[in-house]
């Protein structure tokens, strides 16, 4: 099976070069379709540098970024702007709804801005609201909504323009345990249902647990891998050997397995 | 190191925001404009002339200066607002770092210190130079010689700038310093989105939108009718129904947006966006609004009313007589100039000779009215019938004008002469105090030469109505009169009649030189003469003033009105865009390209100024003429369409400058979304 997302040897420096930061130092790795993948790392390790690459809001050094088997430096103008809308979906920590936009208008907004007439989307629309149960919102404003309610909007507007690929930023950041874990849940069931694959940065471990696998990035370059063995592998067992890897993260690379 | 700070910020801001600093520069230039108002040629030309009215007009500069003050406090107040707003995030830093708030106090007042001391020493030659520029061409526009120039640099003037200036931005400082210094780190550090406003039931919104539409009609309807011209307590009504009926109709708005939002044409890129963004800049800001609106109101009604005045009285100004002598015959005028070598100066000089009925003693009712009375009468009722018979029946004791001096007036003007046989005679009325609907009126009676009586002699009345000048004053004239042949003048008068000399220069006299600079020397050899008379000057000077005096005033107001209104929505604009960029970043970040972004932001600028301007406009055309109702003579309102259109292409004008405005506010909101485009790094 063809990767959906391929990532080769991705580097990126910020400054001038005595005493540039490397924030992303020659990164590696596939992202299957369907595949749940999770980026832990410390802050300044690298991970929202390399989701904004991704994103194509910022332009790496040297590297390639394949989508699908396209490379992203060979877009440019309005292919770039609807690859950032179509095939990519993008969940932000602080959901980033517009505060002056219903619940509704908030989710049609990528579909007007590539022009996709709204009566294409008014299924999709019912189906994502009814799964993610936010059709009691859908005409409110964000002000009007729950923290949860609001990340569920969020997380339609990502997904009504089917993207392969939703790139999550610390999806739980601003949630409570209950509501960041039905979240959780919701994604991952889109993840199993739709195929779509989901690339959450996260320094969340429950969050975390969702995953099939996880990479842990230091200083700019990958420094280990976790998959886990489903089904034999429960959630809980999973989460655990996150949380040894995390206490391991902390004492540097020098203590690392 | 904090003198460092304060010359780096000041310098910064300057570079950073253009309009702050040339709405700085305005103000500089609008306080000496008025002020220097005593030092312009016309003015000083005027008052050797007219003294008293120009007396008059400059004891209203301060009180004109005290409303630009007040003005330009807005202006600055909201261009000083926006600069501030921008730099919470710096402000709350410093104090993170432990700056005392008093000399954060100290600081941004420092700061404002530097960026006025660099308006003034920049705006202040430039406004020199500018109120040079005006003086020149209104004095050319005028015709008088530029040779008499003289610079009109006023040092009083440039003090009272400076003054009113400093006070101005010290104000508004002070408010604004105080209330920056005042606020709670935490708000400063972070961007804190305005609460929601609550919002009533829709049928709320739809009923002040039709209160609003119903007093702005009854408010327009009074001015226009003219009720509200009769007493200031009318007029005081009219001004409050107008502004209620504007906040009431931008209060009302927010529903029209929520119609376009559910309506418009959904498959536009960001239609939504667009319109809940305008939607909540109305929710928000209707007052300041509603205020531009008025305000660019008032500049497109005292433009517009202006140059119709203006261009009203400079074409009535056509004249045929330059002077006239009194007090004596043409024979003894025609000795006086030769023995004086003045008489090569004068093309013509004719004698206007006017008497009253002198055959009988009951002067008072010599003439016979009824039968004009009778036929107008039987005419259909109007406003102008009867006003007309009103005047009529005073008229029973007309001045007697000679067939053979009016005629040679006619022809000094070049019309065609009048015929009038024994028993005849044609109705004279001065046509600058009679509308022409009047006129009209008193034409269609004459056409079927009624038949009256003077002094018991039947009296046929025939021709048109006449009204050429009799003499250069023109604050003489005649109601009404009668003019008679030769003849019957002499006999109906008994030879008791005033003789007026009529003079005419020649025209290599006024080729070489304006008419104006003629006059003022002949009158100087004039006065060696010891004759009595009185020249065109005199009167010029009076029409002058009121043109230069109107539309200077008029179109300074304009121009003060609507830079107030262009910057304080312009502000306005750019504030609401830097409050909410996050919305704009995070259309980026779902793949919102950057000339999406700039045409959605031009779209909702163009709302944002067309919702006032086009208020505005609309209103001035009601606006306009209800100041011709207010302000114009009736001769002159009879030419109500011409000064219409005049006024239409003023405001039209002003339109372009308001589209330059909006062109400049889309640079700047197309730069500030390009900054946009860079991802920032948020925690």
């Amino acid at each position: 099976m063809e990767p959906i997302l391929k990532i080769e040897s991705l580097k990126k420096y910020y400054g001038k070069t005595k005493g540039r930061t490397k924030a992303l130092n020659g990164i590696t790795f596939q992202v299957m379709p369907g595949e749940f993948l999770g980026i832990m790392g410390s802050s300044g390790s690298g991970k929202s540098t390399l989701l904004n690459c991704i994103a194509a809001v910022i332009r790496p050094d040297s590297g390639s970024i394949l989508i699908k088997g396209k490379s992203l430096s060979s877009l440019k103008g309005a292919a770039l702007s609807d690859y950032r809308g179509k095939e990519i979906g993008y969940l932000f920590q602080n959901f980033e709804l517009l505060d002056n936009l219903t619940g509704l208008e908030n989710i049609l907004l990528p579909m007007s801005l590539h022009k996709i007439p709204e009566k294409e989307g008014k299924k999709r629309l019912n189906q994502l609201a009814s799964y993610l149960e936010i059709q009691e919102v859908l005409h409110k404003f964000p002000a009007q909504m729950s923290g949860g309610q609001r990340q569920r909007v969020a997380a339609a507007r990502a997904l009504i323009l089917h993207p392969g690929i939703i790139l999550a930023d610390e999806p739980t950041g601003a949630l409570d345990s209950k509501n960041a874990k039905a979240l959780m849940e919701k994604l991952l069931g889109l993840n199993q249902e739709e195929h779509a694959a989901v690339l959450m940065v996260t320094h969340d471990s429950n969050a975390a647990s969702y995953c099939k696998r996880i990479l842990f990035i230091q200083d700019g370059v990958i420094f280990h891998e976790l998959r886990r063995n489903i089904p034999e592998e429960s959630r809980q067992d999973f989460y655990e050997r996150i949380l040894k890897v995390m206490a391991q993260l902390g004492g540097g690379s020098a203590n690392v397995l | 190191m904090f003198f460092k700070l304060i010359l780096r910020n000041s310098k910064r801001s300057r570079k950073e925001n253009g309009l702050f600093f040339s709405s700085l520069l305005v103000a500089v230039m609008a306080f000496y404009v008025i002020l220097s108002l005593p030092r312009q040629d016309v003015m000083v030309f005027l008052s050797q002339m007219e003294s008293d009215a120009v007396e008059k007009l400059l004891t209203l500069i301060p009180a004109f200066y005290g409303m630009t003050l007040f003005l330009l406090f807005f202006l600055i107040y909201y261009a000083s607002r926006f600069q501030l707003e921008r730099r919470r995030h710096e402000f709350g830093v410093y104090l993170m770092l432990g700056m005392r708030r008093s000399r954060l106090f100290v600081l941004l007042l420092a700061e404002d210190f530097g960026s006025s001391i660099l308006s003034l020493a920049l705006g202040l030659p430039f406004a020199v130079l500018l109120s040079e520029l005006i003086s020149l061409i209104t004095a050319r526009l005028v015709g008088i010689g530029i040779i008499e120039h003289q610079f009109s640099f006023s040092f009083r003037a440039m003090l009272w700038t400076a003054a009113g200036f400093f006070l101005v931005k010290c104000t508004a400082s002070l408010l604004l310093s105080g209330n920056i210094s005042r606020q709670e780190i935490g708000s400063l550090l972070t961007e804190i989105p305005e609460g929601a406003k609550r919002q009533m039931p829709s049928c709320v919104y739809v009923v002040s939108l039709l209160a609003g539409m119903l007093c702005l009609t009854a408010a327009y309807a009074m001015a226009i009718h003219g009720e509200s011209w009769t007493h200031i307590r009318f007029m005081g009504l009219t001004v409050v129904l107008g502004l209620l009926g504007t906040f009431f109709v931008f209060w009302g708005l927010r529903l029209l947006m929520g119609f376009f939002i559910r309506k418009g044409n959904h498959d536009r890129r960001l239609h939504t966006f667009d319109f809940r963004q305008i939607q909540e800049t109305l929710i928000r800001r209707f007052g300041t609004l509603a205020l531009c609106s008025l305000l660019i109101l008032a500049a497109l009604c005292c433009f517009g009313a202006g140059t119709a005045v203006f261009r009203y009285y400079e074409n009535a100004a056509s004249h045929v007589l330059d002077y006239t002598f009194t007090d004596t015959n043409a024979s003894d005028v025609r000795r006086t100039l030769a023995a004086y070598r003045l008489d090569t100066m004068f093309q013509d000089l004719f004698e206007m000779k006017t008497g009253r009925v002198r055959t009988t003693e009951d002067t008072e009712h010599a003439f016979d009215t009824e039968p004009l009375l009778a036929a107008l009468r039987s005419m259909d009722s109007s406003r102008d019938r009867d006003v007309l018979l009103n005047n009529l029946s005073y008229a029973s004791s007309p001045y007697l004008i000679p067939l053979s001096c009016y005629n040679r007036l006619l022809a000094a003007a070049g019309q065609s002469e009048l015929v009038l046989h024994p028993g005849e005679a044609a109705v004279y009325m001065n046509q600058e105090d009679t509308a022409q609907g009047r006129v009209q009126l008193l034409n269609r009676i004459l056409e079927t030469e009624p038949l009256t009586s003077l002094d018991g002699d039947a009296l046929r009345l025939t021709g048109k109505v006449q009204g050429a000048d009799l003499v250069t004053d023109r604050s003489i004239t005649l109601s009404f009169a009668l003019i008679l042949p030769d003849e019957d003048f002499v006999y109906y008068t008994q030879g008791e009649y005033d003789i007026f000399v009529n003079g005419i220069l020649n025209n290599h006299t006024t080729k070489h030189t304006s008419l104006l600079s003629a006059i003022s020397e002949i009158n100087e050899k004039l006065d060696e003469t010891g004759l009595s008379y009185e020249s065109y000057l005199q009167n010029m000077g009076r029409q002058l003033f009121f043109q230069t005096a109107s539309s200077y005033l008029t179109i300074y107001l304009a121009v003060i009105f609507l830079i107030i209104a262009n910057t304080v929505i312009g502000v306005q604009f750019l504030m609401s865009q830097q409050k909410t960029l996050r919305r704009y970043r995070t259309l980026v970040r779902i793949g919102a390209e950057y000339e999406v972004l700039c045409k959605s932001a031009r779209r909702q600028i163009h709302w944002y100024f067309g919702i006032p301007t086009v208020f505005a406009v609309f209103g001035s055309l009601f606006g306009v003429r209800a100041l011709f109702t207010g302000i114009l003579t009736s001769a002159a309102r009879s030419h109500l369409s011409e000064m219409m259109i005049v006024s239409a292409a003023m405001i039209s004008a002003l339109c372009m400058v308001e589209y330059l405005y909006i062109t400049a506010v889309k640079r700047s909101s197309d730069r500030c979304l390009l900054g946009l485009m860079i991802p920032k790094r948020e925690e």
